[in-house]
């Protein structure tokens, strides 16, 4: 379970968020939007113990974050970044088994019969098993996306952190992306991320944080999330709301 | 790849097995192995195998792994393929200070001592600027490395200009187009505590740079301890790269080159890639040192400036190679 308890976090000598309190529980799914700029990606970076706080504390399951050794952290909370690293020449499989680190003491240098099983299990997770010996350099954006992904479920921590996990992808590879992290929440992890897309956010999401102004504006179910003005406020356009025939309801910003 | 790091491991023996039969004098192979078997036997050949050229080999054996190694260590710290052990200012803080100490008029025994010193404090110097946090910024790591280099590079031109009416300007340039003449058993002892403090040092950062192949953000959430592994190869690439300069002054290339041929025979784990540069540098620098001794005897060739011969288009040839089949 993350407890983020009025934090504060600032980039430089500017203050970038404050007061912000949530909580993820175990088998939820929460899903961080808000304006660019607005400190989506340091609040996540922050909870993986990778930002110092200005103010308040993050606790991953009662421990504090900052209490926490590299390797301790490693092995309760998964970060995947949002920016591409280019990786030459090394195979899916070896980019996955980078998961299992924080698994190791410094001298044991070798693959043990539970590393292999954890890269495995999380290479079927994400439905790349078949890839395990290509090059990861080949691989397509999506693709390349699911194995970061199995690299931090090799991690096989609680909790997993996530920004911006469907940028670049098309339609559809979203959509399996998203389902896979409804998956893995509905199996017991505590997932946050931070996503664009208000709908697809609001679609697969248990709650929605949305931050504006330097504070956590709301903090709901995805339904009162769209429904509230604060919306068009925090992001300064009008939104157009559709209930479709299944019930759901749907943004679109208007064209100014 | 173990029978590729295994057959790497036989060409560096082999190297050194002909390093010891050719110089000056050619050696019968027998006589040789003889010799090596008979250490204390007082005929010419023993005294040639166990004083001149063993001494001289395994000098020359162990600049090239220092130097392999340590290009690899960088390299991969930095994931810049570009990356060579100088950058550290190991080299450049190094000859400026031997630069200034014969300019002086101080005997050229003690240069490879004040190479050495001089370059860990160079080295220190690139850190100091290179720092960051607790860490080190790759960034800045590079640029406080060539300045540096460029630095200390302008000191040793003017103090060739300035010995240029005396003997010291043809000691300097010696020096700065390496060689390893004049070494022997004493030089190998005084470096080995290094090179072994640095193997000490490598080993813990070994699977750091393992994890490190994905780039710093997803390795540090994997658990890796970035700014240690940061320091701890940085201090020893810089260890064997003093510990080279201290043996063979400048050698250049052997620790841009070699890492890359090494990747390319056995591949980017770590693991195997520090073992195999090693095997890789020492067979490189002993059989260019046996060239350069046998060339043109009995004068003999500067080994840094033979190594970049082959290694200049060699490489270019690797990279232009690897551009056209993309």
């Amino acid at each position: 379970m993350i407890e983020v308890r009025d934090v504060a976090l600032e980039v430089g000598a500017r203050s970038l968020l404050e007061g912000v309190n949530f909580s993820v529980a175990r088998g939820e799914l929460v899903a961080v939007i808000g304006p660019n700029g607005v400190g989506k990606t340091t609040l996540l970076r922050a909870v993986a113990g990778m930002h110092a706080l200005a103010g308040g504390s993050i606790a991953i399951d009662g421990v504090p974050v900052g209490a926490l050794s590299i390797h301790e952290r490693a092995r309760r909370i998964a970060f995947v970044a949002a920016d591409e690293t280019p990786v030459e020449a090394l195979r899916v499989r070896d980019v996955v088994a980078t998961g299992r680190y924080a698994h190791h003491r410094w001298w044991e240098w070798r693959e043990n019969a539970s590393d292999g099983s954890a890269i495995s299990s999380a290479l079927a997770e994400v439905g790349m098993e078949r890839m395990r010996d290509r090059v990861f350099s080949t691989l397509s954006s999506g693709e390349r996306r699911n194995i970061w992904i199995a690299l931090a479920l090799a991690q096989e921590t609680p909790v997993l952190l996530l920004d911006e996990p469907t940028t670049h992808l098309d339609v559809h590879v979203a959509q399996r992306m998203l389902g896979l992290l409804q998956r893995l929440a509905r199996r017991g992890k505590s997932i946050l991320c931070a996503l664009h897309d208000l709908n697809d956010a609001a679609a697969y999401a248990d709650r929605l944080l949305v931050l504006g102004s330097g504070r956590l504006r709301i903090a709901d179910r995805p339904d009162a999330v769209l429904e509230s003005p604060l919306l068009d406020e925090v992001y300064t356009i009008e939104m157009e709301r559709i209930r479709l025939t299944d019930g759901s309801l749907r943004v679109f910003a208007k064209k100014r | 790849m173990l029978l590729r790091l295994a057959g790497l491991a036989a060409v560096a023996a082999a190297a050194m097995l002909v390093g010891l039969l050719v110089g000056g004098t050619p050696l019968p192979a027998s006589d040789v192995l003889g010799a090596l078997a008979h250490p204390r036997a007082a005929s010419d050949v023993a005294v040639i195998v166990w004083q001149l050229r063993l001494p001289r080999i395994c000098d020359v054996a162990f600049v090239g792994a220092s130097l392999a190694v340590s290009g690899a260590l960088l390299q991969g710290l930095l994931r810049n393929p570009l990356v060579d052990p100088y950058l550290t200012g190991v080299s450049a803080g190094a000859a400026a200070a031997i630069a200034l100490a014969l300019l002086a008029g101080i005997s050229a025994v003690a240069a490879p001592g004040i190479g050495f010193v001089a370059g860990l404090g160079s080295a220190l110097l690139v850190a100091a600027l290179a720092r960051r946090g607790t860490g080190l910024d790759p960034q800045r790591l590079i640029l406080a490395g060539v300045s540096l280099s460029a630095f200390f590079s302008a000191i040793v031109a003017l103090a060739i200009v300035r010995a240029q009416s005396g003997n010291s300007a043809s000691a300097i340039i010696g020096w700065l187009a390496g060689s390893p003449a004049g070494r022997g058993w004493n030089d190998i002892a005084l470096s080995l505590p290094y090179a072994a403090i640095a193997a000490l040092l490598i080993l813990p950062a070994v699977p750091a740079l393992n994890a490190l192949r994905v780039g710093e953000v997803q390795a540090r959430s994997a658990g890796v301890h970035v700014e240690r592994a940061q320091w701890l190869v940085l201090a020893s690439a810089a260890l064997l790269a003093a510990c080279s300069v201290e043996l063979a002054g400048m050698v250049g290339f052997v620790g841009l080159i070699v890492p890359h041929v090494a990747r390319r025979l056995v591949g980017y784990d770590v693991r195997v890639l520090l073992p195999a540069s090693a095997f890789a540098g020492a067979a490189l620098v002993t059989i260019a040192d046996a060239i350069c001794r046998t060339i043109a005897a009995p004068a003999e060739l500067p080994l840094g400036v033979l190594l970049a011969f082959i290694g200049v288009p060699a490489f270019l040839y690797l990279y232009l190679r690897d551009g056209s089949a993309r």
